[in-house]
């Protein structure tokens, strides 16, 4: 009986999937329990077994590997709570990080924040002057030498750092992608100097051009690597402890992970881990669902995210931004596009009516949790809209008051806008979905897609209260709500089925064509050090499969657009080939006639991406079929459409649904962590695995 | 030579011109869109809010295609381009959050060519505009080339988009077409009045060659075309949705909200300040090559109750040189710190908020002047020092304000340090460029923390410094180094923001050097002013040092970090100067900083031993102006500040111990 | 009502205009500097920040132009301009009924 297991361990909670490769899982939720992580972590575990009926050594045996995503790199970086670490930079350049190329100072903020200049401050330095030293040494654009290696001059800064209170350091050297030797010699000298500090080199983390992303990306691997290192030993070593023969991997932002002996090296890589899980999952489930092309939304109580598959792949960026520096981490690219149902709305100085971005959080929450929030937010409006029913809320661990969330409504919006309440929670409903229909809109057009050739997937406490109504905004083919067994735990899930992932990347900027030869030889050194690395992780793949891109741009353009290249070395037809594949890709993001191949190309960086296939795939559950219609539990007023107004609603107990039930709008489906509204003109279909499938029949 | 005036170039000098007074010129020719005040009064808050919203995304949509697009280093790093929506008489909308001074002058020119253009050539759909000359607008000087598009739904001319973005070279004498010995606008690029380049959807190759003739990089300034063609392209299908959507009725009437809106909440707040007048100068040292002078634009804002005045009485007349701006330049000059500090909660829509502007300027002056003026500098240059006079004029104002207050900002980097590089890259290709690093200027002091390092500029509320890689592998240079400047920024209670330095040499060029221009004043008095007894930033410092030992410092396994090690001969530069860099040449710019904020003497001392820590300030600054003497270790020594301060404030003030006992 | 003009100035009902840090009075709302002790001297006392003398740049000379609280010596303005132009740097707030 081989297991996998999936733990995610968020600030709040800790989510624990466990499945065999004959199909039984397991799911369970506990508190999490900083600051002690792994108390959580070695708990759930327990936990499980306990499910499944095994003794924990049992489980622990008969586990192949735990794949394990923490939130606990992000919020290290975030609080600041991180080790002390000294930085070695080429001389004349340290001032790179304190710069930030300008752009630091409002990086990541959202446009009303940007317009509000004065306000906008740069984030605390990365590392303090104390413990930044220059080295004498060039590289030059070429990769040639131009001044050497001042060994005796780093000899005296690393002591110096040392002396300073650093625990780690991060060295990074102009143009060190292209020739590596002075990092590789700064290096050694730290091992010789101070043999137990953790470095890291800037060429092994990012060997990418643009010294301020680099650095930026290297301090901050070593302020978390450390760290990571620390807590990752000794829960492996209490692992075999216990019993446990499998692999130890980390979840990354990439969408895949890494043996947990090769995290602690490339720790940067983690930090997107809490959000991957999701996407993953989502990518599983529309394998299992055949469908192509997803936009994933995850509606919280706090943020809005939302992401896409293409093609049956998460897209990704190359680059994220936290706490608004410039980061080289190859991500699932999930965007932050809004509050959620949290989102106060409020009226502006013009007297119009908003929605967001200020959210009321957990704390006080919306008025009708009645822990002191005063102000209306959006899920104060969907409980007086009838979606939320107050006595279901969180499966009746919460309850609700209509009466707060009326008085909220009333006092800061119906009554100075001279509307009734109904009018004024109506027009919030309506404003945060046009509002996310827009912003969700934009994130799938400016990757070069249109909406609708998307199904949409509504994930969270307050999206599926929402979703059919903005989506229907988008035009997209059909909305899936997720509301399976594994839905409570879709992270962990997503976690448990994931696969190794692995990028490498160099860049050695050119005009574009370079020599054939050139261009195979980079593609050839990267995929070579993806296979060490492959061997390194000590599993057993399924298959693996490789792919290419490289960035490439129009001569001097400000950003490169990644483009495929194939994985067999090429010719020079081939070479252009790519090219012409680099026009076409362009014209669909900028539109026809905007590409301009006079100007010149110019290729910047080549990339790599390795996936390593785990040969067990946990499939999701089945529910049981069903016959007949679906019986309502109760019917009562709603809200949810500004052309119908109130209508009398079915609604239905998710435990009452079966696979093949069918359900039309107006109706409200109470499940035990989310609700659905489904508007009249829908229809919903519930799929062989529980989830609630969404289709419009008129407009 | 005098500048001789031009006879028929009133035809060209814009000013702007009422809707009513536009529809009436534009009469038959064009059948302009309207709508009823009534459905205007009948916009429900929902509909309003969803369409307004919609129309942000787009002039955001329409920079990010501009952004991404664009081959111009100056367009995608240093931001200097915008976009935005006009309704059917110009007047904007909504504008992009880009280079905020282009915001002031799209209008003007969409306007203009409804009066002029609407026959011969006439005005119809799939039509696209070009631009570049700043007495009719669009931009504030001919490197900043608009291309503005009408929008036709059902037959009725419904809205105007536009989008400009400075071009590194039109031609003109010096490359960058900022000619630095121009006497008037005939040694620089010809400005074009608005032609008509794309017709019914299609590009006019003989209009094209025209425009792209007059460039030394034609095939980038071509690749922009094409950019600017794109953002129009979306903003329409965009615009074109929406109104099928909504109704063009109910879209024309959100955009009529939109600037009542900004007018009526603009004019809310200024009835919130003091009714008073505050009035502030600004000066440029050089006006071409050779010259000595030093200009003045003075500038006295009043505001009675919501309006506000801005009156340039006492202005110098404008100049044998390039830095003129004209009345676009004025307008602005006065819109980003307008925007920034008093609208930064208020919608950008200035065709609002123009109505609550007025302006008192005299045709023939420096930053209103009369063709054939030179203005290859407009932008950074009169329309700059226009900024930040305004600044401190509108910093007063808002520093009577308990809250206000909180969003002024002293004067930031006082110009833009212009550093052009030309001649052949490492791959024997020609090549054209403005270097961008003094994007990264400081940011005036604010009354409630210091200015930003190394922030930005207040034009620009976002922006970008390439990384001196990628300069590296773009252009045949080398840099020593880049980094921030102590004591740049403005000394006072709270510092200005300081500004950087670069330091390179040409570096593998087929030719073994590169063709240098540099137009940067600031350099006989500092151009960022401080407030409420704050000081100056520092002067701007640009400095060649010709036939140095840079190479066999390199060799010996050394980098100089300081001019001195450099040896050779050292030329400190005039505001403008044109040359020629040569292989053991090393060209140093060190760009400019924030103005400060209240008297140094009352700066916390742990601020200031943070910022020598920090090397935003030396120990000998610490010691001289802000009277913070530190031990060997960096530290405060109470008493010694104590000390040092009482006799800092008697020698300052020019008095001695014996005096100030005669006062008290 | 107390109105702060800025950092070191407020202005009061009487019109009168004091300096905050030591009450003493400095003017009126016409002329709020009226009684400020003011100096001029070389651009360079100002500090390092002037990199280098104005006379490499420019012909007519330039001076730092300072205003001073008579009785505290707190700066209340500064400004760096050329020595023939007398000072524009004013400002005046209407006292309220």
């Amino acid at each position: 009986m081989a297991y996998v297991i999936g733990i995610d361990i968020g600030g709040t909670f800790t989510d624990a999937f466990a499945a065999s490769e004959a199909g039984r899982v397991a799911a369970t939720k506990t508190p999490s329990t900083p600051p002690d992580f792994s108390q959580g972590f070695l708990s759930v575990l327990d936990d499980l077994a306990d499910l499944l009926g095994i003794s924990r050594r049992e489980l622990l045996a008969d586990t192949h590997y735990i794949v394990h995503g923490t939130t606990s790199t992000l919020n290290a970086l975030v609080t600041g709570d991180v080790a002390t670490v000294g930085f070695l930079t080429t001389r004349g350049h340290a001032g790179s990080i304190a710069i930030m190329n300008l752009e630091g100072r409002y990086a990541g903020l959202g446009s009303d924040q940007v317009q509000d200049m004065v306000l906008t401050n740069k984030p605390k330095p990365l590392v303090p002057p104390q413990l930044i030293r220059e080295l004498d040494e060039r590289i030059d654009h070429k990769g040639a030498e131009v001044v050497a290696l001042d060994e005796a001059g780093t000899r005296t800064a690393i002591r110096e750092l040392v002396a300073a209170g650093a625990q780690a350091i991060a060295v990074s050297l102009l143009w060190s992608f292209r020739n590596d030797a002075h990092e590789r010699r700064v290096g050694q000298l730290i091992a010789e100097e101070a043999p137990d500090l953790y470095v890291a080199l800037s060429c092994d983390v990012s060997p990418r051009i643009r010294e301020y992303a680099r650095s930026a990306t290297t301090i901050m691997n070593t302020q978390v690597g450390p760290r990571l290192r620390n807590y990752l030993r000794p829960l492996e070593a209490e692992l075999r402890e216990r019993g446990f023969g499998g692999s130890l991997l980390v979840m990354q932002g990439s969408g895949g992970c890494v043996d947990s002996s090769d995290a602690p090296s490339r720790a940067i890589t983690t930090i997107g881990s809490v959000l991957t899980g999701g996407v993953v999952g989502c990518t599983r489930m529309a394998e299992a669902l055949g469908h192509r092309n997803v936009i994933s939304t995850d509606m919280g109580g706090t943020t809005f995210l939302a992401g896409l598959v293409v093609d049956g792949e998460p897209v990704a960026t190359t680059s994220t931004v936290l706490n608004q520096y410039q980061l080289n981490v190859p991500m699932v690219d999930v965007h932050t596009i809004g509050a959620g149902g949290g989102a106060i709305a409020w009226i502006d100085a013009g007297r119009n009516l908003r929605v967001g971005p200020r959210s009321a959080g957990a704390r006080p929450g919306p008025a009708c949790y009645g822990d002191g929030g005063t102000e209306p937010t959006v899920s104060d409006v969907d409980l007086l809209l009838g979606i939320i029913n107050p006595d279901n809320f969180l499966g009746g661990r919460k309850k609700l008051s209509k009466d707060l969330a009326a008085g909220a409504v009333r006092t800061h919006l119906a009554g100075p806008l001279g509307l009734s309440v109904d009018d004024a929670a109506a027009a919030v409903y309506a404003i945060q979905n046009a509002q996310t229909a827009d912003l969700v809109r934009k994130v799938v057009v400016t990757s070069g897609q249109d909406p609708r050739d998307f199904v949409l997937y509504a994930f969270g406490g307050a999206g599926p209260m929402h979703c059919a109504s903005y989506a229907a905004d988008l035009e997209v083919a059909e909305v899936v709500v997720p509301l399976g067994a594994t839905a409570a735990v879709f992270s962990a899930y997503g976690l448990a089925a994931s696969d190794i992932v692995l990028t490498a990347e160099l860049s050695s900027p050119s005009n574009f064509p370079a020599p054939v030869e050139e261009f195979n030889a980079a593609f050839a050194h990267l995929r070579s050090e993806l296979e060490d690395r492959l061997a390194a992780q000590k599993l057993h793949f399924a298959e693996v499969g490789y792919r290419n891109e490289a960035d490439m741009r129009y001569t001097l353009q400000l950003a490169e657009v990644a483009t495929p290249v194939p994985t067999e070395p090429v010719d020079v037809a081939g070479l252009q080939g790519i090219g012409n594949g680099f026009g076409e890709l362009y014209e669909r993001l900028y539109g026809k006639g905007s590409g301009f191949a006079e100007a010149g190309l110019q290729l910047i960086t080549y990339r790599t991406r390795a996936v390593g296939v785990l040969p067990i795939r946990p499939l999701l559950a089945e529910i049981n079929p069903g016959a007949g219609d679906p019986k309502p539990a109760s019917i009562r007023r709603v809200f949810l459409d500004a052309r119908r107004g109130w209508q009398d609603a079915d609604i239905y107990d998710y435990r009452d649904l079966a696979a093949g039930h069918e359900l039309k709008g107006p109706a409200v489906v109470e499940a035990p962590t989310t609700t659905v509204a489904l508007p009249e003109g829908c229809i919903g279909r519930v799929d062989r695995l529980g989830n609630l499938v969404i289709r419009y029949t008129q407009a | 030579m005098p500048v001789i005036p031009v006879a028929g170039s009133e035809d060209f000098a814009n000013v702007p011109t009422s809707p009513t007074e536009t529809r009436r010129i534009v009469g038959d020719a064009v059948r302009l869109h309207d709508v009823d005040q009534s459905v205007i009064d009948n916009l429900d808050p929902l509909t309003y809010e969803v369409v307004r919203h919609r129309l942000t995304s787009v002039t955001e949509e329409m920079g990010e295609a501009l952004k991404r697009m664009s081959g111009s280093v100056v367009v995608t790093d240093c931001n200097d381009f915008d976009a935005a929506i006009m309704d059917e008489v110009g007047d904007v909308v909504q504008v992009g959050l880009y280079n905020t001074e282009l915001a002031a002058s799209l209008d003007m020119a969409a306007n203009w060519t409804l009066r002029h253009r609407a026959t011969r050539p006439g005005i119809g759909p799939g039509d696209m505009f070009l631009c570049n000359d700043p007495w009719v607008g669009g931009g504030l000087h001919q490197n900043d080339v608009s291309l503005f598009a009408p929008l036709f739904i059902g037959g009725e001319l419904f809205a105007w988009t536009g989008a400009v973005a400075h071009q590194v070279d039109l031609g003109g004498v010096s490359p960058g077409s900022w000619s630095v010995g121009a006497a008037d606008v005939f040694w620089e690029s010809t400005p074009i009045p608005p032609v008509k380049i794309v017709e019914a959807g299609e590009i006019r190759d003989d209009i094209e060659d025209m425009y792209l003739r007059r460039s030394r990089v034609p095939k980038l300034v071509a690749l922009d075309l094409r950019a600017k063609i794109g953002a129009n392209n979306v903003a329409h299908d965009r615009l074109r949705a929406l109104c099928e959507k909504y109704g063009a009725p109910t879209v024309k009437a959100v955009m009529r909200r939109v600037l009542n809106d900004a007018e009526s909440r603009l004019r809310a707040k200024l009835r919130e300040l003091p009714d008073g007048s505050w009035s502030s100068v600004a000066h440029q040292d050089s006006a071409r090559s050779g010259d000595r002078g030093i200009y003045k634009i003075i500038c006295t804002l009043t505001k009675s109750d919501d309006q506000l005045v801005f009156d340039f009485t006492g202005t110098d007349p404008q100049v044998d040189g390039l830095i003129n701006c004209t009345y676009a330049g004025l307008r602005g000059g006065i819109m980003p710190v307008l925007l920034t500090t008093v609208c930064g909660d208020i919608p950008w829509a200035p065709g609002g908020l123009y109505r609550c502007v007025e302006i008192i300027s005299e045709p023939g002056t420096i930053n209103n002047c009369t063709f054939p003026s030179g203005i290859g500098k407009a932008s950074v240059a009169s329309a700059w020092a226009t900024t930040n006079v305004v600044t401190e004029c509108l910093a007063g104002m808002l520093d009577a304000h308990p809250e206000h207050r909180q969003r002024l900002m002293s004067v930031c980097c006082g110009t833009w340090d212009f550093a052009l590089l030309a001649g052949v890259d490492q791959r024997g290709s020609g090549f054209v460029t403005m270097l961008c690093d003094s994007m990264a200027g400081g940011l005036g002091a604010r009354t409630h923390s210091d200015g930003v390092d190394t922030g930005g500029l207040a034009c620009i509320p976002m922006g970008r410094v390439a990384d001196v890689e990628m300069n590296e592998f773009s252009f045949p240079m080398l840099y020593l180094w880049r980094r921030e400047e102590a004591d740049s920024g403005g000394p006072g209670r709270y510092r200005g923001g300081v500004g950087a330095s670069s330091c390179f040499i040409p570096y593998d060029s087929p030719l073994g050097g590169v063709h240098l221009v540099v137009s940067a004043p600031g350099k006989a008095l500092p151009l960022a002013g401080g407030l409420s007894g704050g000081l100056p930033a520092g002067t701007q410092h640009d400095v060649l040092l010709r036939g140095t030992t840079v190479r066999a410092d390199f060799a010996s396994g050394r980098i100089p970090s300081t001019l001195g090690e450099l040896g050779g001969q050292t030329e400190v530069l005039p505001t403008h100067h044109e040359t020629d860099l040569g292989a053991s040449d090393v060209y140093f710019t060190h760009w400019q900083g924030g103005g400060g904020y209240g008297d140094p003497l009352l700066r916390e001392p742990e601020a200031v031993a943070a910022d020598v820590i920090a090397h935003k300030v030396t120990r000998d600054a610490a010691n001289e102006v802000y009277g913070v003497p530190l031990t060997t270790d960096g530290r405060v020594d109470e008493a010694a500040t104590e000390a040092r301060r009482s006799a800092l404030r008697l020698s300052r003030a020019g008095l001695t111990e014996a005096r100030q006992e005669i006062n008290a | 009502m107390r109105l702060f003009i800025d950092d070191n100035l407020e202005q009061h009902d009487n019109g009168q205009v004091t300096c905050r840090q030591c009450d003493q009075v400095l003017g009126d709302a016409q002329s709020q500097l009226r009684d400020a002790r003011v100096t001029e001297t070389e651009p360079q006392t100002v500090g390092p920040s002037v990199r280098e003398s104005p006379t490499l740049f420019a012909d007519r000379p330039v001076i730092l132009r300072r205003s001073f609280c008579p009785q505290c010596l707190t700066l209340l303005q500064a400004e760096i301009v050329p020595a023939d132009e007398p000072s524009v740097r004013h400002r005046s707030l209407s006292v309220k009924p």
